[in-house]
């Protein structure tokens, strides 16, 4: 996995390491799905999601915010987000499957997205992402 | 750093307010030498932050089971002026009106002879989980009704008895909620969990009362010494979780707009009386009377579980009280002697209104507003009661629970959820869960003892203790 558990008692502290914020922001969206209903595959559904905010930190919150709301309202887990970044945009092709509570037992419901300790920075050549997930 | 803090009283800890550039006010909070180790830097940081937003009247505070969450440290309370304070989502968390409510039975433990099949009828009556659904098929005309009207629209709809209604905060509905500031988002994850209990700490606790401290204020609240009650414990499911989110967006706009700065971007607020300010109050509202509606219906589902197992009458099962942990209301204070009406926020604390305070059950008038502290897995819950020291220090506040001390993946580095749930059927508790992760996520020994927390908020004097509950029996997402 490209994301490893940081120490934080209440929540969901993870870090993600990639190579350039379209990457990062995809992984970070991998490893969303994987805290939420490990186990999860690319199936046959695609859906684009697109979403405006000022910033790379915006952006991402916002990103993930939505795969949460479509996780919520129709069951869809989007674990294989194609990200393309624009100055305050964000398109992304994402393939996923349908939750199932036989498939994808053991996971913890997300229910938000905090900007508390989120952080996107360089290390050498990676780009690093912080976050942390109320559950 | 936890060196600038200082002790001013045995249980009562104050971050002075040079601790940080831009703090308004003081932080003060109450721990005890045990608890004192447990706490987190994080946090400290945290309550620091909320000193520093404009309008925070008196102190920044935090509970005895502060810890470190996002925007407020959870446990923390603070009371924004109305003229020239602010309301912020990062007060009141993604789980709007997190509550808990304790029914009560005619039942003593040598009743439940059949406890192994009461704790798996009521995991197959109430939806747990992450991913469950409800068996509720609410219209959008129907939620719309819902987010105004709360509990009472459950119990108008057979989900419960008039008298419930009575023994809830707020009756069960805040005023103020204005459904036309939920977004359809909000409205569309609400509308397939309404009537679910969720995952992570939320639970469905059978529980005997082990303990009475104070038999005046038990018997006026309705609990009796080897009685059998549930203990109910969900929040406004993705419809707050929505409500927040998008409003974090929308009130970052309005922090730039009038001109606040604020050392984390998830405290984004804006003035109480600003409209930005008001459509989140509205929206607030709205979801914290999903919430008391959600956790009327899991009532009814639980009562009827009981009545077809055991013979009991419907009416057998009266509420004792409902409280929210995770809100913001409008109240007023007496603030240097003078009453004031203030914007008070509590993110994982518990109102805690004195003896005589508006607003609580008449039974209860002469000993103070009922306040349900949750344990976990495992350990003890409490019942206590608000108290005139709540009003005069904590804005009528206390604590929530116990408070983790173990993160959720080492708890599952280290915890076998089988292991975990076969040790507390050896001590008389039987645990159902959607997953044996969320048992070892939850296992007792991840939290602080919740009577440690109890016992600092009783001395301290912010609510008193009435009865000590011990779980028989949890239902677990």
């Amino acid at each position: 996995m490209p994301y490893e558990t940081l120490p934080h008692t209440a929540d969901v502290r993870i870090r993600v390491t990639a190579s350039g914020l379209e990457q990062l922001f995809s992984e970070t969206a991998r490893a969303m799905c994987d805290i939420m209903a490990p186990g999860c595959v690319p199936g046959r559904i695609t859906r684009e999601v697109v979403v405006q905010a000022e910033d790379p930190v915006g952006l991402l919150h916002d990103f993930l915010s939505e795969l949460l709301y479509l996780f919520d309202a129709e069951g869809l887990l989007l674990c294989d987000c194609r990200v393309t970044l624009r100055e305050g945009e964000i398109s992304a092709l994402c393939q996923g499957e349908l939750f199932s509570r036989e498939k994808h037992a053991g996971g913890a419901e997300i229910k938000g997205v905090s900007y508390s300790g989120l952080r996107i920075y360089k290390e050498g050549e990676d780009d690093v992402l912080e976050i942390i997930f109320d559950v | 750093m936890a060196g600038e803090v200082k002790r001013i009283g045995e249980y009562e800890w104050e971050l002075p307010v040079d601790y940080r550039p831009g703090m308004r006010v003081p932080g003060r909070f109450f721990l005890s030498e045990t608890l004192r180790k447990d706490l987190e830097g994080g946090a400290l940081e945290q309550l620091a932050n909320v000193a520093t937003m404009p309008g925070i009247v008196k102190y920044a505070l935090a509970m005895p089971d502060i810890h470190w969450g996002y925007g407020f440290p959870i446990g923390g309370v603070a009371a924004f002026s109305v003229d020239g304070g602010v309301i912020s989502p990062g007060g009141v968390g993604f789980d709007i009106n997190c509550g808990v409510r304790l029914l009560s039975t005619p039942l003593r433990v040598g009743d439940l002879a059949n406890r192994r099949e009461l704790v798996e009828r009521l995991f197959q009556a109430v939806p747990t989980g992450v991913g469950a659904k409800s068996g509720l098929r609410l219209s959008g005309k129907e939620l719309e009704e819902v987010m105004v009207r709360g509990a009472a629209w459950a119990v108008e709809h057979g989900y419960g008895v008039a008298r419930d209604l009575d023994r809830c905060e707020e009756r069960g509905a805040m005023a103020g909620a204005d459904p036309s500031a939920v977004s359809q988002k909000a409205r569309q994850r609400g509308l397939p969990q309404s009537g679910t209990l969720g995952s992570g700490n939320h639970f469905l606790e059978i529980q005997e009362v082990r303990e009475i401290y104070d038999p005046e204020a038990a018997a006026a609240m309705g609990v009796a010494l080897g009685g059998v009650c549930v203990m109910i414990h969900c929040g406004s499911r993705g419809l707050g979780h929505q409500v927040c989110t998008d409003n974090l967006k929308a009130l970052e706009a309005a922090t730039r707009r009038y001109g606040i700065s604020l050392p984390d971007r998830q405290l984004a607020c804006a003035p109480v009386t600003s409209p930005e300010g008001k459509a989140y109050f509205g929206a607030m509202a709205a979801a914290a009377n999903y919430a008391w509606a959600n956790r009327q219906v899991i009532t009814d589902m639980t009562r009827k579980v009981f009545v077809q197992l055991f013979g009991i009458e419907y009416g057998e099962m009266p509420l004792v009280y409902d409280v929210a942990h995770n809100v913001a209301k409008r109240e007023e204070h007496v603030v240097d002697g003078k009453a004031v009406p203030l914007c008070v926020h509590r993110k994982g604390a518990t109102r805690a209104f004195g003896p005589g305070s508006p607003g609580i059950p008449k039974e209860c008038a002469a000993v103070g507003q009922p306040v349900i502290i949750p344990g976990s897995m495992g350990t003890s819950s409490f019942l206590l009661r608000g108290t005139a020291a709540a009003m005069e220090r904590t804005f009528g506040s206390t604590c929530h629970g116990a408070g983790r001390v173990t993160s959720r993946t080492q708890a599952k580095k280290n915890l076998r959820g089988q292991q975990v749930r076969d040790r507390l059927a050896q001590a008389g508790i039987l645990v159902r869960a959607a997953s044996y992760e969320s048992i070892a996520e939850e296992a007792p020994e991840v939290y602080k003892s919740s009577l440690e927390v109890v016992r600092v908020v009783d001395a301290v004097g912010i609510s008193k203790l009435v009865a000590r509950l011990e779980p028989l029996g949890v239902i677990k997402g």
